[in-house]
């Protein structure tokens, strides 16, 4: 006779659901077990709360059709909520100068075109970052899932969100603080290319310090990204606006980049924030910060 | 010609007509063959019922000689073996012809004839091939043939025993089991004198010894000779007796008009071409399933009394219902260890979980409460005699784990403590659950209330 005690029919429904009655009362330290444990245990993280008044009928007010979320988009959607649900999150917004960044990879354009290598303003942003992590260490790092232990990392590994037509993907630049810009650009190339046709490996997603998400190709002034677990922290760029910039009396053209970070509020500090993100903004202005 | 169906059942006794039932019920298109031509199986035509059938006028014979207690004598009563063996087949033939009726409703395809497995998707019927998606093996049990006792009409088995051919005067029963001394109940209340004779030391063997010592009590009282730790080593025949000579407790001869053999069934794997199907089977008769009833060839589950012990009727349609969900796609397993056990003498005699000599075994701590039945009201007050209620309970949590009962109708009370058990009671809830006063059910909750030191009662 198991030792844990369960009705008849709540063994039933737990076979039925596919679950391990004797473990399942073990992770919740009781000796007994009902059958709302067992549809507690079932349901998705997701659904907390009351969405039943979400179920309508939309028909009713006009043609519709329906497709069915693949499994992929169903998993991350299952993901992104208990991100959103369970980390209290904030956003820290910055933006940084790239004149330096823009002249830079104008002066080196024969260069890249004879490496073949396209030297985006991305590259930059992921140089910047690992550099930044280093001299951050809390921002690389990941809290244990019962929130007592802070692990933090001795490598900078950078993820890179990737829009493709089967759903955003993540693959992660490894070592990035000891790579080079022309390393570093090749590899994003390769890894963004590969993604769109769905070709990254298991083993090149995963392990992020943090992760980059660029708008900048495409528009925005500012949003707000949701931290990827276990990361602590997510960097949003959106796109370079030029804005007017005083020196003295004197208004100047500056071609700024939007900044968002979001960041586990458990792990990071408001002002820990600021000073990373004036730290990272410096690195941008001038790229020459990188080498010291 | 070579029929085709979802589910092939081979043996409509209680496990094989209940999983039929159940698979029809589910969608599949079943067909249900016995090599009988009656459905039921052994516990309709030859076991549980007409056993109970004659054990009920057994009882009835009994009741009327202990009224004379109470100031009310009936004569010696006047017994009409056709009419009462007219009476059990009756009650035998309306109950299986009830399952005739329930299989027609079902459109379940019912067949005669003995199926032979002939690969893992084939049977022969009678010279007819069958092709199937799934068979279920659910043809029981036969009794066994101690080796070296002569043929003789005189020597009988418990199927023999049911016809109720006569009343012999004396009456050897080899096997003190459940199915023996239900048969000793029967035969003694008839009017002949009877021997039990049983190789392990106590009567049903398994069961609580202080339940089952009230028990030997009572059947002694009526006149039954009980030889406990006694084997028979010889059989001999003459003209007018069957002597069996004896070593063991009891040595000696016994004399008798007819013997009844009673010392266990034999599963029948062996009988349906297993073999053939990719099956391995026992030496003793049986197919091994697992808690789904799945064996080890894919399209083959197995059910009832072939796949071993405890061979009883509730535990065989419980495997059944749960092979056709399985077989049907749905997840499902006999989650459950409790099967109850209920010897229908007088008194009647019920157990289920733990005893406290399994826990010693296990090496499990347990406790033991019990409340006597010379001290129930209920029971007095309708002639009923010694009996016995005892629960057997984890000391830590005083989880209810085990019961034994003996005592008039302690197979219904058994039920109470089977679900109480399976709900993960305390000794608590019971006590705390009202019982009706005076009720025999109520012995359950004064046990209960005698562990936690609640009892008024005694
Ligand atoms: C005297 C007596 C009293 C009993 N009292 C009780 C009781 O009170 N409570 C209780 O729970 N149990 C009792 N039992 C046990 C009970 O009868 C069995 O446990 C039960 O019948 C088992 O059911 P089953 O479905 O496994 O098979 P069975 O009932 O044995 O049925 C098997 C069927 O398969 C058929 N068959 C066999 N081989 C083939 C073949 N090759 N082709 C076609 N058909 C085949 C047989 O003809 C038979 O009808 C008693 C048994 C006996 C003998």
């Amino acid at each position: 006779m198991s030792d844990t005690i369960a009705s008849p029919s709540t063994r039933r429904l737990a076979r039925e659901q596919g679950v391990d009655i004797d473990a399942l009362a073990r992770k919740l330290g009781r000796t007994t077990i009902s059958a709302e444990d067992i549809s507690g245990s079932a349901r998705p993280a997701a659904s907390a709360g009351d969405t039943s008044y979400w179920d309508v009928d939309h028909s009713q007010y006009g043609p519709v059709t329906k497709e069915p979320m693949s499994r992929f988009a169903q998993v991350a959607s299952k993901n992104l909520a208990a991100a959103q649900a369970l980390i209290p999150a904030v956003t820290h917004h910055e933006r940084a100068d790239v004149s330096a960044i823009e002249a830079l990879r104008k002066s080196w354009k024969a260069e890249a075109q004879a490496r073949g290598v396209k030297l985006t303003a991305l590259a930059f942003h992921v140089a910047a970052l690992s550099r930044a992590l280093r001299a951050f260490p809390r921002f690389n790092a990941s809290l244990t899932p019962d929130g007592e232990d802070l692990v933090l990392k001795d490598y900078v590994h950078i993820g890179i969100a990737v829009d493709t037509p089967h759903g955003l993907m993540v693959p992660v630049i490894r070592d990035a603080d000891r790579k080079g810009l022309w390393q570093i650009g090749a590899e994003i190339a390769d890894l963004a290319g590969r993604a769109q046709a769905r070709k990254v490996r298991q083993d090149e997603m995963g392990g992020a310090s943090m992760t980059i998400t660029n708008l900048g190709g495409i528009g925005g002034t500012a949003f707000t990204p949701i931290v990827n677990p276990p990361e602590v922290a997510i960097l949003g760029i959106t796109r370079t606006e030029t804005v007017t910039h005083w020196d003295g009396d004197t208004p100047r053209p500056v071609p700024m980049v939007p900044l968002d970070l979001s960041y586990d509020h458990r792990v990071i500090n408001g002002a820990d924030a600021a000073r990373f993100m004036t730290h990272y903004a410096g690195l941008i202005a001038d790229p020459r910060n990188m080498l010291v | 010609m070579t029929d085709t169906t979802d589910l092939l059942v081979i043996g409509a006794g209680p496990g094989g007509y209940a999983c039929a039932f159940r698979a029809a019920d589910l969608g599949l298109s079943v067909t249900l063959v016995d090599a009988r031509d009656r459905l039921g199986g052994v516990c309709l035509n030859e076991g549980c019922i007409p056993s109970k059938a004659l054990l009920h006028a057994a009882e009835i014979i009994r009741e009327a000689q202990h009224m004379a207690d109470w100031g009310i004598t009936f004569g010696k009563p006047k017994l009409d073996l056709d009419a009462l063996r007219a009476k059990k087949d009756e009650i035998v033939g309306h109950l299986t012809g009830g399952l005739t009726g329930l299989a027609g409703r079902r459109k379940v395809t019912t067949l005669q004839g003995k199926a032979t497995l002939t690969g893992p998707n084939s049977a022969e019927i009678e010279g007819t091939q069958i092709r199937f998606d799934k068979a279920v093996i659910a043809v029981g049990s036969a009794p066994v043939q101690l080796p070296g006792w002569p043929e003789d009409d005189r020597i009988w088995d418990s199927t023999s025993a049911l016809e109720l051919r006569d009343v012999p005067k004396t009456l050897a029963i080899v096997g003190g089991g459940i199915i023996g001394l239900e048969m000793a109940t029967v035969y003694c209340a008839l009017g002949a004198e009877v021997t039990v004779v049983e190789l392990a030391d106590q009567i049903a063997p398994g069961a609580d010894p202080q339940a089952v010592a009230i028990l030997r009590d009572a059947q002694e009282a009526e006149g039954i000779t009980i030889h406990t730790g006694t084997q028979v080593t010889e059989v001999t025949t003459t003209k007018a007796t069957v002597t069996l000579t004896c070593t063991g407790a009891f040595e000696g001869q016994i004399k008798a008009k007819a013997v009844i053999q009673s010392v266990g069934r034999r599963a029948n794997g062996d009988k349906v071409g297993a073999e053939a199907a990719g099956l391995s089977v026992s030496d003793r008769g049986v197919i091994e399933a697992d808690a789904t009833g799945a064996t080890d060839v894919p399209s083959i589950f197995a059910i009832g009394d072939v796949t071993g012990n405890p061979m009883l009727a509730h535990r065989a349609t419980h495997q059944g219902h749960i092979a056709a969900e399985v077989i049907a796609g749905h997840r499902a397993a006999l989650e459950t260890t409790l099967i109850p056990s209920v010897a229908y003498t007088s008194p009647e005699l019920a157990w289920v979980g733990l005893t406290e000599a399994q826990a010693k075994a296990e090496g499990r701590n347990v406790k033991a409460t019990s409340f006597p039945w010379a001290a129930s009201g209920r029971n007095l007050a309708s002639g009923g005699r010694d009996g016995l209620t005892k629960l057997v309970y984890d000391p830590a949590t005083n989880r209810l784990l085990g019961a034994s009962i003996v005592g008039r109708n302690a197979g219904e009370l058994l039920a109470e403590v089977t679900l109480a058990i399976e709900m993960g009671a305390r000794l608590d809830d019971i006590g705390l659950t009202i019982h009706a006063h005076p009720t025999l059910s109520e012995t359950i909750a004064f046990a209960a209330e005698r562990a936690l030191g609640t009892l008024t009662d005694l």
